[in-house]
């Protein structure tokens, strides 16, 4: 239909607003960082900051339990997700259901955050009722939910919040997928976790991944939950990273833009990677859909 | 008869999880908001008192607040459908070089943690007489939801079946024709989600809005903020409904142009 | 469509052209020539925009329910409030500095003793214009300590008292019914009532605060640290975090984690999670009861080896648009009217900056009748200590304390 020159250049240029948009803003914003991370202090080599930054042990610390907090809430998310999508999956064709599966995203983060501390801390409401349940006698015996050392509120709020986004991205693929493929298998004598393997994993695998990816890197970049409900050592990055730019005078502030330099680099890796094979695997799957 | 015994069961089931992660929180918010002198072990307040609300709706700035959150969040909206469309149609249909690089550089925004972005951009911003006004703000924000925007429409395209265009195309219609005729009210799903998607994340937009608003520009995240470093959980709590309430809001606003949009494709 | 699309990205860049084109050439023209009668008549009319903290509704109150209407209408002045964070409108004005931004959005910023010493060495502020402001002469004078040194920061004029507050603690009668008069007997309490007694992490101002008064506890003598002395904190550092680390244990949490701010504190506390809470503003807890936030049996108390007083300023940044309005309202902030108005607990309920033997009978009368019982007396009172306490106290607990 359309064979000719302008065809060819069709999807760049359709691409073209966003990834100007892109260019300038983040290009920018990462350029300066990387020129700021570069500085050197008088007297010191090349990558200054960068390795006073790996050998901090604050930063280490940091590091490993915002890995622990990303990995946990967004594995838990898209397993409670994925769950709830496939059970549910003729009840979200009408509308309506849909629409209440994904309400909770309505609410912003630190407000999830927010409801979580009053929900769950030692004081909270939950503690209160096992009180009057007669289920502890105080409030030292309430279990430690929200500013524990292993961020189980942060993980909580994560999960509670990441699940309807799972659901969001993964039900099309589920409504996509022809049901009476699986009618097929189950009349072939598959058992349940066959039928999963064999017809709906190569659908949902490429999509989970890039849930995974951006769920991870959002949980491992943002603020406002580890700030309401973290601990004071270790922090998580994000908070960690807003010390060093406000705190002390700003001299820290090389140091904490060399560790959003590295976290940038890893995360764009990551994407890449990611991408690329979710791409290959859905072509090879849309082949042997052909062919079947 | 088991099937359909086994459908209600799934549906109570589902509301029931549905009640307890978003029904009750906000309803319990909204309780907090109103109470007085709530403290361990009691279940319910000990008095009811609607001064936290006073206090929201007392700061002279709070009806200017909410007037620029959703001028800000609607013109966010717009911006991001303006340029994820196009970028998710061209993602989902065509096969070109370097598209696992493009792709991966439109979702950069969110790999990149914004306060260093954001840092680095207050300069150049600054100069460019984008900070301190609204189309600053609008420009910021743009960064943490076009990402999502282009996920959540090249997921809706993704979806849709080519054929429908290809029929379109066959029987001669123009190309824009389809696409507004055609693929869009398909799209209703995805355009919807994404609409809310980023609205959301709009109003929740603090640090951005902090760095390049410059204060000036006040939206409700600035005015709720250093209430979190308060010991008044009523203030907070009456704050937290309306961040909760706006979306809706928003919501039953662009379903009402989205209803009114099909019903004027039906009529000729 | 693809039109459609460039048309808009054609519109939105000559938009960021346009408003490109309209910056600002104001210069910072030197007031120190011009007398209080011309920079009053110049403010005349004027925007003024305060940059502060807008986390309590008592303090916002008085300022929109009481200054602005006050300021319009004498002098011709509308004043804005901003809320922003003393760090974050800092970070800001440190950008524009650099960006060469000469017309910037604030007049009036709230700060003092760490943020000051970072505004003044990066040249963020206006300038000498305390010695311009009659009320300085008026209503505060020249005798207070706080008026020339800001923790240890020489102050130049370049800000001016606002309000002066102390440490003070507050307690759980009900719970507390004994409360201990020295850190010593504080420590002791909580080692016997285990996981009621915490303080916020230091990088908080308040759980700073609180270190530094144990610092007081440990020096002998209150003149050793009168100055940065750095030989004192070598001799005396490990006793410090000894007596921090003896009773961690038996902090709330076993001290495994801190509360990150004073407000974390204070929701532990209004929850009855801890038996003290804390905090700079010795009436702090006033408000806080009759807003149902703390338990009516809340007390306030006084620890040796005494309070620390802590002053905070209002500052002019090197970019205001209108100098001449913020020293006009500066100059009615700190007007005796102004000052005792601020005492009244219903609104913001603290210490005024007041040199009390300059003011009338009768205006010494009203300030009395304003800020009824006295918490802190006057042979209890502390300096407050040099910033560079405060840095090192934030570089080291961490290391010292909580790993």
């Amino acid at each position: 239909m359309f064979s000719n020159k302008a065809h060819k250049f069709r999807p760049y240029l359709f691409l073209l607003p966003g990834l100007i948009i892109v260019a300038c803003l983040v290009g920018y914003g990462l350029f300066s960082a990387i020129v700021e991370s570069l500085s050197t202090p008088e007297n010191e080599g090349d990558f200054y900051y960068y390795i006073e930054l790996w050998q901090n042990n604050t930063f280490l610390q940091a590091l490993g339990i915002s890995i622990w907090v990303a990995a946990v809430s967004t594995v838990i998310s898209i397993l409670v997700g994925l769950y709830l999508t496939r059970t549910m999956v003729r009840l979200f064709r009408k509308d309506h259901w849909k629409f209440l599966a994904w309400l909770p995203m309505l609410i912003p983060h630190f407000v999830a955050a927010y409801l979580v501390f009053l929900l769950f801390s030692p004081s909270g409401w939950v503690s209160s009722m096992f009180y009057q349940l007669g289920w502890i006698g105080s409030i030292g015996e309430f279990p430690v939910m929200v500013n524990d050392p292993f961020y189980l509120g942060v993980i909580f709020t994560y999960i509670w919040k990441e699940i309807p986004f799972v659901i969001l991205m993964l039900l099309p693929v589920y409504q996509e997928m022809d049901l009476r493929y699986e009618d097929v298998s189950r009349t072939l004598g598959g058992s349940k976790w066959t039928v999963f393997k064999t017809v709906e994993f190569p659908w949902v695998w490429p999509v989970s991944i890039e849930v995974f990816l951006i769920l991870f890197v959002f949980i491992l970049g943002a603020f406002e939950v580890p700030a309401l409900l973290g601990v004071t050592y270790p922090k998580m990055l994000p908070v960690l990273a807003y010390d060093w730019f406000y705190q002390a005078a700003w001299v820290n502030r090389p140091l904490a833009q060399a560790m959003m330099v590295c976290l940038s680099i890893v995360s764009l890796f990551a994407a890449i990677l990611i991408l690329t094979f979710s791409r290959r695997w859905r072509k090879k799957w849309t082949v042997r859909r052909e062919e079947i | 008869m088991n099937e359909n015994r086994k459908r209600v069961l799934l549906q109570g089931l589902f509301l029931l999880l549905f009640a307890i992660m978003f029904v009750i929180p906000i309803f319990f918010m909204f309780a907090k908001s109103i109470s007085f002198g709530w403290q361990w072990p009691n279940l319910s307040p000990s008095g009811i008192d609607i001064r936290a609300w006073e206090v929201a709706f007392r700061d002279p700035r709070i009806y200017q607040s909410l007037i620029n959150t959703v001028v800000i969040g609607g013109a966010v909206v717009i911006f991001n459908f303006l340029i994820a469309t196009p970028a998710a149609y061209s993602l989902s249909r065509y096969e070109f070089k370097g598209k696992t690089m493009i792709e991966s550089l439109l979702i950069l925004p969110i790999l990149v943690p914004v306060l260093a972005v954001a840092m680095g951009l207050h300069i150049p911003m600054i100069r460019l007489g984008l900070t301190d006004n609204l189309s600053g703000v609008i420009l910021i924000h743009l960064l943490p939801t076009l990402p999502y925007a282009i996920r959540v429409l090249k997921a809706g395209f993704d979806r849709l079946n080519n054929d429908w265009e290809e029929q379109g195309a066959v029987l001669g219609a123009r190309r824009a024709t389809v696409f507004w005729t055609v693929i869009i009210p398909l799209m209703a799903p995805s355009i919807r989600s994404a609409a809310l998607l980023v609205f959301v994340i709009s109003l929740s937009q603090y640090v951005l809005t902090a760095i390049i608003g410059g204060g000036r520009v006040s939206t409700l995240p600035m005015i709720y903020y250093p209430f979190f470093s308060s010991a008044d959980e009523a203030v907070i709590a009456s704050f937290t409904v309306m961040f909760a309430l706006l979306p809706v809001l928003f919501l039953i606003l662009f379903e009402t142009v989205c209803r009114s949009y099909l019903k004027i494709l039906k009529k000729p | 469509m693809i039109n459609i699309v460039a048309l808009l990205v054609l519109i939105t860049m000559s938009l960021v052209g346009c408003s490109s084109g309209n910056e600002n050439t104001n210069t910072n023209e030197n007031l120190s020539e011009a007398s209080w009668e011309e920079i009053a008549s110049e403010a005349e009319g004027s925007e003024v925009g305060i940059y502060m903290w807008g986390g309590d509704d008592g303090i916002n109150r008085y300022i929109d329910d009481y200054v602005a209407p006050a300021l319009q209408e004498q002098y011709d002045v509308t004043l804005n409030r901003y809320p922003m964070d003393a760090q974050d409108f800092l970070s800001k004005l440190m950008t524009e500095k650099q960006a060469g931004q000469e017309e910037g959005t604030a007049d009036i910023l709230w700060i003092n003793g760490e943020n000051f010493r970072s505004a003044k060495n990066n040249d963020l502020l206006y300038g000498d214009f305390a010695s311009l402001l009659p009320n300085m002469e008026s209503s505060i004078g020249d005798e207070a300590p706080f008026i020339h040194m800001d923790m240890g920061t020489e102050i130049d004029g370049h800000q001016v008292p606002w309000g002066n507050v102390q440490f003070a603690y507050q307690y759980n009668s009900e719970i507390v019914s004994d409360p201990p008069s020295s850190i010593e007997e504080l420590v002791q309490w909580s080692i016997d009532h285990p996981g009621q007694f915490t303080y916020p992490n230091p990088t908080d101002f308040t759980g700073n605060g609180f270190i530094r008064h144990i610092m007081y506890d440990i020096a002998d003598d209150p003149a050793l640290l009168e100055t940065f002395n750095e030989e004192w904190l070598e001799e005396n550092g490990e006793d410090i975090w000894e007596r921090l680390t003896e009773f961690k244990d038996s902090l709330w949490r076993q001290g495994n984690t801190y509360p990150e701010s004073l407000a974390q504190l204070d929701q532990l506390y209004a929850s009855g999670e801890v038996a003290f809470t804390m905090g700079f503003n010795e009436h702090r807890a006033e408000s806080l009861i009759e807003d149902g936030v703390f338990s009516p049996s809340t007390e306030t108390v006084v620890i040796e080896p005494g309070s620390i007083s802590n002053t905070h300023y209002l500052s002019v940044p090197f970019n205001s648009p209108e100098p001449e309005g913020a020293m006009v309202a500066i100059n009615f902030l700190i007007s005796q009217e102004a000052q005792i108005q601020k005492i009244d607990p219903s609104m913001w309920g603290e210490g005024s900056v007041l040199d009390t033997s300059l003011l009338s009978e009768e205006e010494l009368q009203e300030l009395e009748d304003m800020s009824g019982p006295t918490i802190v007396q006057n042979k209890d009172i502390l300096p407050e200590l040099d910033a560079r306490y405060h840095d090192w106290i934030t570089e080291n607990w961490e290391q010292q304390v909580v790993q």
